[in-house]
């Protein structure tokens, strides 16, 4: 743990996602002390369960892997899983930071061999997989996991079942007893990049999301492309798991909406348009449908719209759906929408609708535990907040894509750093 | 393609009739997506384009007032409440009917109904001296200065004898528990909601005038009403111009009576019932659970839900002026709505608004399901349970 002497050089990164991770390895390249704190078992957030990013179509796993390699080889970076930060008190320059540490009952001797896992019965919604898929009991976060080590939920860690995981581990990695605990760190400056959530589809009712079995929101349909997903990277309907051929994607289900989220969120264009080449690139009979209000494609990202609308397998209609229905025996969704460019009212059937969710920052819900801090009316970190020293970085201060928000962490580590030298 | 006039003027009118957040559309067609025309076959169902019909309308188009788009829109206010820009759709409809109806030119249909209220204080054609003929063999009190609540009975249940038993179930129920309510009689206007919506704003305004007047002289601070329009105008269009009662709708009275135990719904009833949500108690009015809880403290009774109810409720199709209009039969809204409570196995489809009653009934007759399916005022089922 960092001492009261180097306080003042050290700097606590709350959110271990994308953002998080690119301020605490800055910082530490910076040479400033990092405890990293995340409160899911492993990093990587939101990033870790996409599929590929856009534009380039890279999968998210090389980029965190070389995040992760500068982590490791960082001595100055201290990584806490499972972990929330509760209180924050004092200024700038010396902060007095309670860090609650949740027990993963797996301490650092596992090796990930796995067998606790085979021992485990009970199954479980798996997180990382928004619950389409269930682990056992005892699991392994995701294959690419850091750290790379196994959890065992809490659903059974006071149970007879763990005492059979107990007993399976080898090398005495398994602590039933491990208890919650409370830490407490001195810091010159916090960054808060605790991150977002999707915009929850059920609010929309009348697109029925949460109520049509093939209608899905687009962080789902990354988990569905995955070849670590619940169907292996076959993108399949939920109803039946038979392949997709037709597929809608509803651009602003939630953003830019007075009723939902009144800003545009910004990605959901372009991940609408990503999300089409998942399909397009695998199955050459593919049939896609973006229904619009206006494509946002920005900046540089024009050229990837124009690559996308020039296949003739995809047709881009301008106008906003109302209700979507189901047809309960064949699980065929249909999408009525004014094609605006004839005026015609069209009725379309599809294997499976894509709702483009927005982004809904996770301030907007749970504050950052400190006295002062100002948000926007949607629940964002204000940047140049009135508390120097707590700096908001990536989707907490606005909705962004993965290189912006790793642009906006590094800029967050530079008055970071300020903050330490008041 | 003819080319379009653009209308300046027409575009400031309308603007200035109070179509004031028509220029907040962004045109992205969600209005005429969930509209309920798009749920019907036939002419109108084709033609009108609520989001098309706005835009003509933000630029001074000519074209809007053709009659079949204008004056299609039964204000049911399912666009409205979605609005991804909060755009106050219906009084942006009012507002260009108004530059329509203001220049002499309302639909012929329409001409009789504002003729008697011009003449009668009522749209109904009935002499103002029967306003209170509903009260016929019962004991109605008159409002006076030591009445708590001025009970205020929509024309339609004043008039048609359909609607009358309305009247009376409401009254009577108030009277079991022992609520101190009367009733002014022959002097009462129509409240003028549904001539606000078909643009008729000089016919509102002297009913308004004239009803504001006759409430306050009789010292009226609190207005139950029987129908959603009427509590609806109340409290919205009056409060504009300056009225500060308190208004409930009975359903809401009935509720507090009924949680106080001062009326007591005791008999059985093994009858399955669905509830239409009206649009202005709803989602204008946003009162959903007091017409439930009233249903469920019938003993025995089961509530079935529509498919489509509360926020997301049909439209029975009255609203707007459109009680006076005429639809092909296939056409109706109301038809939906007595299939879809079919489809919930209900055997009484309840509701609490006279227009929807009406509605519902005339299509209940027209599919021919009048016997397996009885449509129903709340107060009707409740008074008959005790």
């Amino acid at each position: 743990m960092a001492d009261a002497k180097d306080s003042s050089r050290t700097i606590v990164v709350a959110g271990g996602g994308i953002a998080g991770l690119s301020a605490a390895v800055e910082a530490a390249e910076a040479g400033f002390k990092v405890i990293l704190v995340e409160r899911e078992p492993f990093l990587g957030g939101r990033v870790a369960r996409m599929n590929k990013y856009f534009p380039k179509l890279c999968p998210p796993q090389c980029g965190l892997e070389i995040n992760f390699r500068r982590i490791r080889s960082n001595p100055l970076i201290e990584v806490m899983t499972m972990s929330e930060v509760e209180k924050i008190e004092g200024e700038a320059g010396n902060f007095a930071v309670s860090i609650r540490v949740y027990p993963r009952f797996v301490n650092e001797k596992c090796t990930g061999c796995g067998k606790c896992s085979e021992a485990a019965r009970t199954l479980i919604p798996n997180p990382f997989d928004y619950g389409l898929s269930s682990v056992k009991a005892a699991y392994l976060p995701h294959e690419f996991a850091y750290p790379m080590r196994y959890v065992i939920a809490p659903e059974v860690a006071a149970t007879e079942e763990v005492k059979a995981i107990e007993a399976a581990c080898e090398y005495g990695a398994v602590e039933p007893d491990m208890a919650s605990r409370s830490v407490e760190i001195k810091a010159g400056a916090i960054i808060w990049a605790t991150g977002w959530k999707p915009f929850d589809i059920s609010a929309i009712s009348y697109y029925g999301g949460g109520k049509h079995r093939n209608v899905v929101s687009n962080v789902v349909m990354e988990r569905l492309a995955s070849a670590n997903g619940p169907t292996k990277g076959v993108i399949a309907r939920p109803s039946d798991a038979r392949p997709v051929k037709k597929i809608a994607f509803v651009q602003c289900a939630g953003s830019r909406d007075e009723n939902n989220l009144p800003y545009c969120s910004s990605v959901c264009c372009l991940a609408s348009l990503k999300q089409a080449t998942y399909l397009l690139d695998r199955e050459p009979e593919a049939e896609v449908a973006i229904f619009y209000i206006d494509i946002r494609a920005l900046g540089r990202q024009e050229g990837f719209f124009d690559k996308v609308r020039q296949d003739g397998r995809v047709r881009l209609v301008k106008g906003k759906p109302g209700e979507i229905t189901e047809n309960p025996e064949t699980g065929m969704v249909t999408v009525q929408v004014e094609d605006q460019e004839t005026g015609k009212i069209l009725r379309d059937e599809f294997d499976l609708v894509v709702l483009a969710a927005g982004m809904e920052p996770s301030t907007a819900g749970e504050k950052i535990p400190a006295a002062g801090v100002v948000y926007d009316e949607n629940g964002f970190v204000v940047s140049n907040g009135p508390v120097p020293g707590i700096i908001g970085a990536g989707c907490s201060r606005r909705p962004a894509d993965v290189s912006s928000t790793v642009q906006d962490a590094t800029a967050a580590v530079l008055r970071a750093i300020q903050a330490c030298r008041r | 393609m003819e080319p379009k006039n653009i209308l300046l003027e027409m575009k400031d009118y309308i603007v200035e009739m109070g179509a004031e957040t028509i220029n907040w559309c962004m045109q992205c067609g969600l209005c005429t997506n969930l509209c309920p025309w798009r749920l019907v076959p036939g002419q109108t169902g084709e033609e009108f384009n609520i989001r098309y019909m706005q835009r003509l309308g933000q630029m001074g188009i000519e074209g809007f007032e053709d009659e079949n788009m204008l004056f299609a829109c039964s204000t049911c206010g399912m666009c409205q409440n979605n609005c991804p820009r909060g755009v106050k759709i219906i009084d942006n409809v009012r507002a260009m009917r108004a530059g329509i109806v203001g220049g002499g030119m309302a639909p012929s249909g329409l001409r009789p109904i504002l003729g008697s209220c011009h003449a009668n204080g009522n749209p109904w054609s009935g002499p103002r001296e029967n306003r209170t003929k509903w009260q016929e063999g019962l004991d109605i009190p008159r409002f006076g200065p030591d009445t708590e609540y001025f009970l205020f009975v929509c024309c339609h249940s004043c008039y048609d004898p359909r609607g009358m038993k309305i009247a009376r179930s409401i009254a009577s129920l108030l009277q079991k528990g022992g609520v101190s309510f009367g009733v002014i009689g022959t002097e009462e206007s129509c409240c003028g909601e549904s001539m606000r919506k078909v643009g008729d704003e000089e016919l509102f305004q002297k009913l308004a005038g004239a009803n504001i007047e006759l409430f306050n002289g009789k010292g009226v601070k609190k207005i139950i009403t029987t129908s959603p329009h009427c509590l609806w105008s109340f409290k919205n269009d009056y409060a504009q111009l300056g009225a500060q009662w308190e208004v409930v709708h009975y359903t809401e009275v009935l509720a507090g009576l009924v949680a106080e135990g001062r009326i007591v719904p005791a008999k059985k009833s093994a009858r399955k019932v669905s509830f239409h949500d009206p649009c202005y108690l709803g989602r204008h009015s946003d009162i959903y659970d007091a017409p439930r809880e009233l249903l469920s403290s019938i003993p025995g009774m089961e509530l079935r839900e529509l498919a489509r109810s509360r926020e997301s409720s049909l439209c029975c199709a009255g609203g707007g002026g459109r009680i006076w209009a005429e639809v092909p039969m296939g056409e109706r809204f109301g038809e939906l709505r007595v299939l879809d409570a079919e489809a919930s196995g209900a055997q009484v489809l309840a509701t609490s608004c006279p227009y929807c009653v009406n509605m519902l009934s005339d299509a209940c007759a027209s599919l021919g399901k009048q016997d397996s399916l009885e449509i129903m005022e709340l107060s009707e089922l409740l008074a008959d349970s005790l």
